[in-house]
């Protein structure tokens, strides 16, 4: 009589227009990627109006870097990449039914995501203080070129979209929490967190090309 | 073909922990002033480097099904085309920059 309970309590997640939770597994991965792919085109437009702008004014981006500290940023980095390793870690946890970990794991996470924006918040409130803003808000006397706002332009927009990014990510981290909480996720149903583990680990990879490209290049 | 690979806590940390040293390392070679073009080229390429790091063993690609590796590669050859094209322009104006 149990088995049969204990056996639809496991494929409650599947949907009726799935085969199997294979299936359904492999569906919504592909279905992520394909946003993953957007997603990386989004911030490719940025890119690209980095580069255009690296090509005319060289000499730009060398002056205005200096205004970047490197120490945060690769702080930073290190924070985004323990984070990716926690969420990489809570999937492992997920797929050997080990709830207490997973839970543990996402913990960590949000608190290292935490720990990223509080950093950025610190960098963006620095620059604020000097007038260093996007645009025609620029008013930092500091760095002897006409067009410096257009370097920070760039830098706020590509900083403050991965910001956006990380923020999702925390919410996304905390709807996994509760998730858990619930017992709904499990060895044969850890999608939500596979998904969300590709996200975040592309917000990752968008870093890992923001922290060169912006603070390193003095 | 399975969607299913699980990695051994050895390996992610594995992983997370040469993340790191490249992450160090990227950091020092700007420290002996490689001259230009090659500072950025050697960024670019240790940036490269991670990125594949994490989307083959945290992202999975390596074991996943092929064709969420050729998404992820039709993407990257499409930003390319949008660099490439992009730069035709740009770089060949006669009156190269605008007002702006």
């Amino acid at each position: 009589m149990s088995q049969p309970t204990a056996l639809k309590e496991k494929l409650d997640h599947l949907q009726h227009h799935f085969i199997d939770s294979d299936q359904q597994f492999d569906a919504a991965k592909m279905g992520m990627w394909v946003f993953l792919v957007t997603e990386i085109l989004f911030f490719g437009g940025l890119f690209v109006a980095y580069i255009v702008y690296r090509s005319w004014y060289p000499e730009l981006y060398l002056l205005a870097s200096t205004e970047l500290d490197t120490f945060w940023g690769a702080v930073n980095t290190f924070v985004l990449i323990g984070s990716s390793l926690t969420v990489a870690m809570a999937i492992r946890s997920a797929q050997l039914d080990q709830i207490k970990g997973l839970i543990i794991n996402l913990y960590i996470t949000i608190g290292l995501a935490c720990v990223f924006m509080v950093i950025k918040y610190f960098e963006y409130a620095h620059k604020f203080e000097k007038g260093i803003l996007p645009g025609s808000y620029y008013s930092y006397e500091g760095i002897a070129h006409e067009k410096a706002n257009i370097f920070f332009s760039i830098y706020y927009m590509m900083t403050g979209l991965h910001g956006v990014h990380v923020l999702i990510g925390i919410g996304l981290m905390i709807w996994l929490v509760v998730k858990a909480k619930r017992k709904v996720l499990h060895s044969g149903y850890y999608t939500p967190v596979e998904i969300t583990g590709l996200y975040w680990h592309l917000v990752d990879v968008i870093w890992i090309f923001l922290f060169p490209l912006l603070y390193l290049i003095d | 073909m399975s969607g299913h690979h699980i990695s051994s806590a050895k390996f992610l940390w594995g992983i997370g922990i040469t993340l790191f040293l490249l992450t160090f390392l990227t950091v020092a070679v700007t420290w002996i002033n490689i001259p230009e073009p090659w500072n950025v080229v050697v960024a670019i390429g240790i940036a490269v480097g991670k990125a594949s790091i994490v989307a083959a063993f945290f992202m999975n690609l390596y074991w996943d099904t092929k064709f969420n590796l050729m998404l992820f590669i039709m993407s990257l050859v499409f930003f390319l085309l949008m660099i490439g094209i992009t730069l035709l322009d740009t770089l060949y104006r006669t009156d190269p920059i605008p007002s702006f």
